[in-house]
């Protein structure tokens, strides 16, 4: 469309009622009302919200990719970027899997089913679901960074075989905050090969203790060159993650990672995501490692 | 061909604006009781008095870009019986009134397009910035006297346009030279045809003599090409970061004069337990919140870097993503921090630590 039908389109809408409305639906800062369906408790921090939009016409046309994120708003508290953490296959509702993190995160939490709170988006890049089409992903995740990786996790349970072997490392400081541990199972009957790890054990621990690229060892290197690794967690971790990758093979073309940064607006426009030249919210949050030069200002 | 340089009497500017005024807002650079010159909206042609002497103290960002705005209202109604829970935003977006903006500078002028860039270039259009926008028409003013901070020469901006504005005048005496660029403008001169007539040889040597002066008369030398070619090549200038991060203030000033400082914040104002109004408001990436995230984890180290950012933002960052540096030169920052931490000094310090190694380099080759 060029932009001089925009602006005649924009006219047309400034007169008349029905005409509003499709204005209203333009405007990229209007959130949409969206009520919770079913909150599942994480970990004593996280949780689970089970959504969908009031409108059914927004539901059947929203459509989303893993690694894609919302701007959430809670009454009051403003918005704040989360990641979608469900499977872009499904369609009638999705989720958001939240932190007690600060103001907006902490209201989240006070919700109950049948509560509503408003969305825009979804927003920003994807993980390459094309791409990933047949190849053998080594999915790495730290604290709260695995929800997007979830989304990701539930589209190759769902279709078991366009993907090879899937691999998830999985760790947090304790026990307690690891996110997911109930449907675990179900990954690993779907396929998935699933490790954990955590800095600091309980009693019951079974699994491995230590950082999560202890979890990186030669087992993990890239069988096929085509082999692709998706990374999702605090900067630090990305960043001795994304160096253990390299160590063990895979090139920078095949590692995927997402950053995170403070974010307004969710479409290039406020300037709160720039890192160097890149916007974190349009060209991001999803990147290749190749994108992004040195890494230290994570 | 379409005619597109005209010549408009001194005596007939005034009843010429009357006219504009018809049927638009009229904003021109107005001294005030305090004698600052201010780009102001003027309600009476007849007792305020445009003032084009003098470089406006602000730029137009605030006409397209308000400091503080609704965008929009919201209200919680709680769950009553039957009806389930309501969350709901409504949109208050600002009316698209038609203003003519008169003795617009050309760095202001060049400021708005590129607000025009990050507005409406990118992905989502931003409808408010655009119905503010939509029906404004420009009548720039070229520069014949550049004021002490400009550095619109080395911005590439000025001190006369090439093209973005509809009506370009420029001063010759007792006469201004008109140029048409857009669609906009030449619609202003068929328009009111008495105003107008056709300019000729003289008025196009005079207007060629006075662009070639003006461009003799800047006062400071700002190598922005050099700096920006710096910075291409990865030059990280530390010790000067950090000394002016140390002088700063955090005060926003610097981005809240810029004409190109266009971040941004969103808010919500509650005005009682069910309503309450989402609001943005300028930011500045100089104050120490604008980055922090989760867990107090901040990705720009606040007391080295502060102004880090602002710099590289604008001769960096949007020389890669626009193709051109975000300064225009109006040099607004210079006379606008008491600690001297604008970008001028950043340019000069960057060229003079590259100067101090070019020395160094010749002096080994001795
Ligand atoms: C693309 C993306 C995806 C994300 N996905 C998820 C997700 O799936 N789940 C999840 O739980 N989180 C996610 N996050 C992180 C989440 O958006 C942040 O934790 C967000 O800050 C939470 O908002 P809040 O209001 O609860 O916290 P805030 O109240 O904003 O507090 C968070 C921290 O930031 C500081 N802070 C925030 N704003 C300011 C300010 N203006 N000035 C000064 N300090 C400030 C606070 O001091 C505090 O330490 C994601 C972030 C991004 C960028
Ligand atoms: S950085 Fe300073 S000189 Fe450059 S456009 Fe902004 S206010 Fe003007
Ligand atoms: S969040 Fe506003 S520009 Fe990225």
């Amino acid at each position: 469309m060029t932009e001089r039908s925009i602006r005649t389109i924009d006219s047309q809408v400034m007169t008349g009622r029905a005409g509003r409305l499709r204005l209203t639906s333009k405007n990229p800062y209007v959130p949409r009302s969206a009520i919770i369906r079913e909150i599942t408790r994480e970990t004593d921090s996280v949780s689970t919200f089970v959504m969908s939009f009031i409108d059914e016409l927004e539901n059947n046309s929203f459509s989303y990719q893993p690694g894609q994120f919302m701007m959430v708003s809670v009454a009051h508290q403003g918005e704040a970027p989360i990641s979608i953490s469900s499977s872009s296959l499904q369609s009638d509702f999705f989720s958001l899997t939240i932190r007690n993190s600060g103001r907006l995160t902490k209201a989240m939490h006070s919700l109950k089913p049948g509560n509503v709170i408003g969305l825009r988006g979804p927003y920003g890049t994807a993980f390459p679901l094309e791409e990933m089409q047949g190849r053998n992903l080594l999915i790495v995740g730290g604290g709260i960074g695995m929800a997007p990786l979830r989304s990701v996790v539930h589209t190759c349970c769902r279709q078991p075989d366009h993907f090879g072997k899937v691999s998830v490392l999985y760790g947090s400081q304790n026990p307690g905050e690891l996110c997911f541990q109930s449907e675990m199972q179900s990954w690993k009957e779907a396929g998935v090969d699933c490790r954990l790890i955590v800095d600091a054990a309980d009693n019951g621990w079974q699994h491995q203790v230590g950082l999560v690229t202890d979890l990186l060892t030669d087992e993990f290197r890239p069988q096929k060159k085509k082999d692709l690794a998706l990374v999702c967690g605090p900067g630090i971790m990305i960043r001795f993650v994304i160096q253990r990758l390299e160590e063990l093979g895979y090139s920078p073309e095949n590692i995927f990672t997402t950053l995170e940064r403070h974010m307004k607006c969710g479409f290039g426009l406020c300037g709160h995501c720039h890192c160097r030249e890149k916007l974190v919210c349009v060209d991001g949050p999803v990147f290749r490692r190749s994108q992004l030069g040195v890494l230290e200002d994570l | 061909m379409r005619r597109k340089q005209w010549i408009l009497h001194k005596d007939h500017l005034l009843p010429f604006l009357r006219k504009l005024r018809k049927s638009r807002s009229l904003v021109a650079p107005v001294r005030n009781s305090y004698g600052d010159t201010m780009y102001t909206e003027m309600n009476d042609l007849d007792n305020e008095s445009i003032e084009l002497a003098e470089q406006p103290q602000n730029s137009l960002k605030s006409f397209f870009f308000p400091q503080r705005e609704k965008l929009c209202h919201y209200s919680v109604d709680e769950a009553v019986g039957d009806s389930a829970q309501a969350y709901r935003f409504y949109p208050s977006l600002p009316e698209s009134r038609a203003v003519v903006y008169f003795g617009v500078r050309s760095c202001d002028m060049f400021a708005v397009m590129y607000c025009d860039t990050i507005f409406l270039g990118g992905r989502e259009r931003d409808v408010y910035y655009d119905a503010r926008r939509r029906n404004a028409l420009f009548i720039t003013l070229a520069c014949n006297h550049p004021f002490e901070n400009c550095f619109c020469n080395a911005a590439r901006t000025g001190p006369y346009l090439e093209m973005g504005y509809d009506l370009q005048f420029t001063d010759l005496g007792d006469r201004y030279f008109v140029e048409v660029d857009k669609a906009r403008g030449r619609e202003v001169v068929q328009q009111w045809p008495q105003f107008f007539v056709p300019a000729g040889d003289d008025d196009r040597q005079a207007h060629y003599q006075a662009a070639l002066e003006s461009r003799g008369l800047f006062r400071r030398q700002v190598h922005v090409d050099l700096a920006v070619q710096l910075l291409d090549q990865g030059e990280e200038p530390q010790a000067l970061l950090a000394e002016l991060s140390a002088r700063c203030q955090d005060c926003g000033g610097c981005a809240f004069i810029c004409p190109t400082c266009t971040c941004f914040n969103i808010v919500d104002q509650p005005l009682s337990d069910d309503r309450g109004e989402r609001v943005r408001t300028w930011d500045a990436c100089t104050f120490d919140g604008f980055t922090r995230m989760a867990g107090n984890h901040n990705s720009v180290q606040i007391i080295s870097q502060r102004v880090t950012k602002r710099f590289y933002h604008k001769l960096r960052d949007d020389v890669l993503r626009h193709g051109r540096s975000s300064c225009v030169g109006c040099g607004r920052c210079v006379g606008m921090c008491f600690g001297g931490v604008d970008i001028v000094r950043f340019i000069d310090g960057l060229c003079a630590a590259d100067d101090k190694r070019s020395e160094k380099r010749e002096d080994g080759h001795d």
